[in-house]
């Protein structure tokens, strides 16, 4: 199968920096998915499940935020949060969506707020589904 | 004479554990410094495609005015001051403030503090502050530069101000940290453009709205940047400022050694002639 470069980069340091198949990812436009010889190419991302094929296996990822670019065959993905399904706490993320959602029905909360538990609750919608069922 | 021993010796002790204190907090600021620094260099890619990207995007496309491209006439500035949550470190915060007092002489501005340092020095100064959200420096992580980046981009876009721009200390080296500023907003392209025909890229929506939503993520990632650079700073200055205060100290129990064997030997002289003339003195 014919691959090509993908390189993931987030604040925290570079994710990955390899060989892929396919790439699947949420721009702001919509969902797409790169295939190797794709032409130049730039996006924003929005929020949501990410998935990497390499070597025939699907691995999936919750993206947040950032951009993806194709440069001469090369894909370089900028993601905010980039974590691999399985280094997702599902716990973690589980308690966070509570959380959000008692923060949103309180009525008494100012516009700042709301906006800060609304995104929160869509970063825990998007690891939430990501992550490996139990 | 044997009050004056005693009391040298208590000098001795405390100065004894003032080093102690000075030597360990130096091993600390060194042990971290080297964390900090390759958290510097983890964040430098990340930082970097998005500052290459948007150049790409600003210097392809001369039709579109994005709304951080536009530069507006400045009425009023915001800065963001990087500083230290802590003093004994050197002149790592005063430096910073000087330089920031020199920079906003004479202009309209307000602060996005960031270190309890720099709250402390801008609220004495009587300085408009944006938000006190990221007082502490330690706390600041990649989530809370992105929740800053919101705030300064949607009151960027209000007009509360037309120009932001990140005050920090630039990690040169081990001995030397520089103050300086960096303006971020309005996004100013590097003027020359690539020679030749340059490739058609497909940007998806548009350019324009690709470029938007990649500001914002610019803003958090420079302030991040800025705030490793920062942290990495302080701590190579608290590590030299300790690493002089332990040599000076050394210096001082070697004087002080000094002193105290003189007295004790001028106790001891003084008491040979006490009995020398007291035998004198019954014969």
């Amino acid at each position: 199968m014919e691959t090509f470069s993908l390189k993931i980069v987030t604040p925290d340091g570079c994710i990955y920096d390899g060989q892929a198949e396919r790439l699947f990812c949420r721009t702001i436009d919509g969902d797409v998915g790169i295939l190797p010889r794709h032409s130049d190419y730039c996006t924003a991302l929005g929020m949501g499940d990410a998935h990497v094929i390499m070597d025939g296996k699907a691995h999936h990822a919750a993206c947040i935020g950032g951009m993806l670019s194709v440069m001469a065959g090369k894909v370089t993905l900028v993601a905010t949060t980039w974590e691999w399904a399985e280094e997702i706490d599902r716990a973690r993320a589980e308690a966070s969506l509570a959380r959000a959602t008692t923060a949103l029905k309180q009525t008494d909360a100012d516009k700042r707020e709301l906006d800060l538990a609304e995104a929160r609750l869509k970063r825990a919608l998007v690891r939430t589904s990501v992550a490996p069922k139990p | 004479m044997a009050g004056s021993m005693k009391d040298i010796k208590l000098r001795i002790k405390s100065v004894q554990s003032t080093m102690q204190i000075t030597k360990a907090m130096e091993l600390v600021a060194s042990s971290k410094l080297r964390r900090a620094k390759e958290r510097v260099e983890h964040s430098r890619p990340y930082f970097e495609t998005l500052y290459q990207t948007l150049c790409e995007i600003a210097a392809s496309n001369t039709e579109f005015q994005s709304r951080y491209l536009k530069k507006r006439p400045v009425q009023r500035s915001c800065y963001v001051v990087i500083a230290g949550d802590r003093g004994l470190a050197g002149g790592y915060n005063t430096n910073l403030f000087k330089m920031m007092a020199a920079e906003t002489q004479g202009k309209d501005y307000c602060v996005l503090p960031i270190g309890k340092k720099a709250v402390e020095y801008f609220e004495r100064a009587g300085v408009p502050i944006v938000s006190k959200a990221f007082a502490v420096a330690a706390d600041c992580s990649v989530s809370s530069c992105f929740a800053l980046s919101c705030l300064l981009t949607e009151q960027y876009l209000a007009g509360e101000f037309d120009e932001i721009k990140v005050g920090f200390t630039q990690f040169v080296s081990m001995l030397t940290q520089t103050a300086m500023v960096l303006p971020v907003l309005p996004f100013k392209a590097p003027a020359q453009k690539p020679a030749g025909f340059r490739d058609l890229i497909l940007y998806e929506p548009n350019s324009e709205e690709v470029f938007d939503a990649i500001v914002p993520e610019y803003l958090a990632g420079m302030v991040y940047g800025a705030m490793c650079e920062s942290v990495a700073s302080e701590l190579g200055a608290r590590r030299t400022a300790m690493d002089s205060a332990t040599k000076n100290a050394g210096d001082m129990i070697d004087s002080l050694n000094l002193y105290y064997n003189r007295a004790r030997q001028a106790a001891i002289t003084q008491e040979i002639t006490e009995i020398v003339a007291g035998a004198g003195a019954g014969s």
